[in-house]
């Protein structure tokens, strides 16, 4: 399973964002984007996840694992995102957050996948508090685990890693990484921080076109 | 190319969204254009004009019109920034926005009532200090309520208004890039060498007035153009120009029934020329200067917090007495002056209150359909119009509230009548709706618009369809303001008076309208409790979205 992103173009009107941009991810490996502010890095993950507005026009293909997915909807694409915020539900319980992610089928076996995920996290007895009694780092966590609940095909990180503090950042990226390589899933990450590539062959430099 | 283009234009306009979004603004906007060319052919009837412009009643009353409406509009807007001088970023703005729904849900004309029962010559005030004070043991031959200087309908007018305008801030100040980064912005000036309020009238009252804009430009509207509050505390010689405008169109004589209509609009001018003039006045005010002076105020926050502290206690304790006077009132049997306390009390007010269940009723229904319909336009159309129609729409969405009162109702009810609904429910739940709207989007938009739509995509991303994004996270985060507007909703719609009596035909009775019509009679009792019952109502309403809007309990 790999990711295959090729842009001819990103522009948001007139500004042209990226231009003839190639990205391969491949499984289990974390693919780093890097740039200047305002250099379109956001919009590349947006583009990817199918979540770019309507006010940015995007020319290109994106494949995950052999499907062009570039046409379809956000929902179908099942491409696992993290923000910099991690945009838990606040009127859910930690377990009806991880329950919300988890695909249809027989509700013993969903049930079964939310309570792995609690004991992963060390969660069991917290399942039913409020998200927002969990600090920063255990958020960052319940909120990776959201996401793979979903069983994603591919993982894109905005700078989920920007808000935490220096020792949180380095537990969090770790058991980022960790799930990457043990889910085998393309992933790619967009980050400022020099400190958050994992592997420098696998770092790209976007700067805006002239 | 040109057809592709074509082609492309015409696939984007065709999507469901913008078909819908389509569908919903003609919703409003034919009835709304109906209602305004409607209300503008009743004032074309050839040399009324002339007639209008040399009636000896029109300048006293426009000139009275321009006092009582601009006076108590800058009253309001001047306490409301300067309390806001002192509470803003302060522990006493949170305790005072939540005083503010108990406050919004007391309606214009109970609120005029019940001040009318305070400082009337044989009002509870001069009964507090009579004799021992004034000597009187007759009321006075005073003019206290309807004085000929138009100061009790200002009073009215400033004290109903000034929460209306905090409230416009408090929902302004809900988004997250608003209020947060304003109270940051705030701490960053002082931190630069600036004392508290002078950091506040530099940095952050320039960025609240352009915000402040559509809620001024409502209470303008509003105070120049009342005519139930001008009918209870107004003057009478000369009234107001809406009073006036309002007599003549009850007029069966035609030619003065367009007297009437061409007042109207002149008061539509008016509004329109001092919306103008105030906008500008109020943003040059608020342009701050640049001299390196840093102001002084040592005493910083304390002081701040007392100050604000007991402006919102004076404001509380007005509401809170005309409230309890209002009280007092509809059980007050046998009551001679100067005794500040009823010989006897009596429930007979609220036995014929009970008795007519059916103007309960009435403005029940009237405020649950109305208010449950400009709900579900609002969210659909928050929900799926573009941002540039959304803007567009903001404009014909408050005709309601800027038309003066009487020109509203004229095309109102001749819409209703060329239609054929005229004195029909469906007809007056359309005029509770439309005036309903403009006050359920402003309350709902704050919160729709500040929502974050990386959830969205969150919830896409984790494989969830939209309605599933709608059904199970987003409405249900957006809860409190849901319920809010829903509130707001059914305080406006109870206060309804002109809509509910002319598209009505005097078939329908509401509280407000009892209320309003037996303020000018005798039946002190029964018009408290009409008046109380008016405030009661959007209480229980406001109460109810706060319990229901409330945020979910976690165990622990």
């Amino acid at each position: 399973m790999a990711l295959d992103i090729h842009i001819t173009s990103l522009s948001a009107g007139h500004q042209l964002l990226v231009h003839n941009l190639h990205v391969h991810c491949p499984p289990g490996q974390v693919t780093t984007l890097m740039g200047d502010s305002g250099s379109g890095k956001s919009s590349v993950l947006a583009a990817i996840a199918g979540t770019l507005d309507a006010a940015v026009q995007f020319d290109g293909t994106i494949v995950l694992n052999d499907d062009s997915i570039t046409t379809w909807p956000c929902a179908q694409r099942r491409i696992g995102v993290l923000f910099q915020d991690d945009l838990l539900f606040a009127h859910m319980t930690i377990r009806e957050n991880l329950l919300f992610a988890v695909p249809a089928g027989p509700a013993a076996q969903r049930q079964a996948a939310v309570q792995q995920a609690l004991q992963e996290l060390g969660f069991s007895d917290m399942a039913h508090r409020s998200p927002n009694t969990l600090s920063g780092g255990q958020r960052a966590r319940v909120s990776l685990l959201r996401t793979l609940l979903a069983k994603p095909r591919a993982l894109l990180l905005d700078e989920p890693f920007s808000k935490l503090d220096a020792a949180l950042r380095q537990q969090f990226r770790e058991f980022v990484f960790a799930h990457v390589r043990k889910y085998r899933l393309p992933t790619l990450l967009v980050t400022h921080d020099l400190a958050d590539v994992a592997d420098s062959q696998r770092c790209i430099h976007v700067s805006t076109p002239c | 190319m040109r057809a592709n283009t074509l082609v492309h234009h015409l696939r984007r306009f065709l999507q469901p969204e913008r078909i819908a979004s389509g569908a919903l603004a003609a919703l409003v906007l034919l009835p709304l254009l109906a209602i305004v060319w409607a209300s503008v052919r009743s004032a074309l009837h050839p040399g009324v004009w002339d007639v209008l412009v040399s009636a000896p009643v029109l300048w006293p009353a426009w000139r009275m019109t321009l006092w009582t409406g601009l006076v108590s509009t800058l009253a309001a807007y001047g306490l409301c920034a300067w309390f806001l001088s002192y509470a803003f970023g302060q522990p006493i703005w949170v305790r005072c926005v939540r005083t503010l729904g108990p406050m919004l849900a007391v309606p214009h004309a109970a609120f005029a009532v019940g001040l009318v029962f305070l400082i009337a010559p044989s009002g509870w005030l001069l009964r507090a200090v009579s004799p021992w004070l004034t000597g009187f043991n007759q009321p006075p031959a005073w003019l206290t309520s309807q004085d000929p200087w138009g100061l009790g309908m200002i009073a009215v007018l400033v004290f109903k208004e000034l929460p209306f305008l905090l409230w416009g801030i408090a929902t302004q100040l809900q988004r997250d890039d608003a209020g947060p980064r304003l109270v940051q912005e705030l701490r960053v000036a002082q931190t630069m060498g600036y004392a508290r309020r002078a950091a506040f009238w530099r940095v952050v009252w320039p960025q609240l007035v352009p915000r402040l804009r559509w809620p001024l430009w409502a209470v303008l509207a509003y105070n120049l153009s009342v005519v139930d509050i001008a009918q209870i505390a107004g003057p009478s010689n000369p009234s107001t120009l809406s009073v006036l405008a309002w007599q003549w169109l009850q007029d069966s004589d035609e030619s003065t029934n367009a007297q009437g209509a061409i007042a109207g609009w002149l008061l539509a001018a008016t509004v329109g020329a001092c919306a103008v003039v105030l906008v500008v006045a109020s943003s040059l005010a608020a342009t701050p200067r640049f001299d390196g002076s840093r102001g002084v105020d040592a005493r910083a926050n304390s002081f701040s917090a007392r100050w604000g502290g007991y402006v919102l206690f004076a404001l509380c304790a007005v509401y809170g007495l005309i409230l309890l006077a209002l009280l007092v009132g509809s059980v007050s049997g046998v009551w001679p002056f100067p005794q500040w306390w009823p010989s006897t009390l009596s429930l007979q007010a609220w036995d014929s209150v009970a008795s007519s269940s059916a103007t309960l009723r009435t403005t029940i229904v009237l405020a649950l359909c109305s208010t449950m319909l400009a709900l579900l336009w609002a969210v659909a159309w928050l929900e799926l119009a573009p941002k540039a129609w959304d803007r567009a729409m903001r404009w014909p969405l408050v005709v309601p509230l800027l038309l003066p009162s009487v020109l509203w109702v004229v095309g109102l009810h001749s819409v209703a009548l060329q239609w054929g609904a005229s004195a029909s429910w469906g007809a007056l739940i359309a005029a509770h709706t439309l005036a309903v709207l403009p006050y359920v989007v402003i309350t709902l938009s704050p919160a729709y618009f500040g929502f974050d739509q990386r959830y969205a995509h969150i919830s896409a991303s984790l494989g969830r369809s939209y309605t599933a994004f709608l059904w199970r996270v987003k409405w249900p985060m957006l809860r409190a303001s849901v319920y809010a507007a829903a509130a707001v909703g059914v305080a406006v719609s109870v206060a309804q008076y002109l809509p509910t009596l002319y598209v009505g035909e005097g078939r329908f009775s509401t509280v407000t309208t009892e209320a309003v019509t037996l303020a000018s009679g005798g039946q002190r009792a029964l018009v408290a409790a009409y008046a109380w019952l008016q405030w009661l109502i959007p209480v229980v309403g406001f109460s109810a979205a706060a319990w229901l809007g409330k945020p979910r309990q976690f165990r622990p």
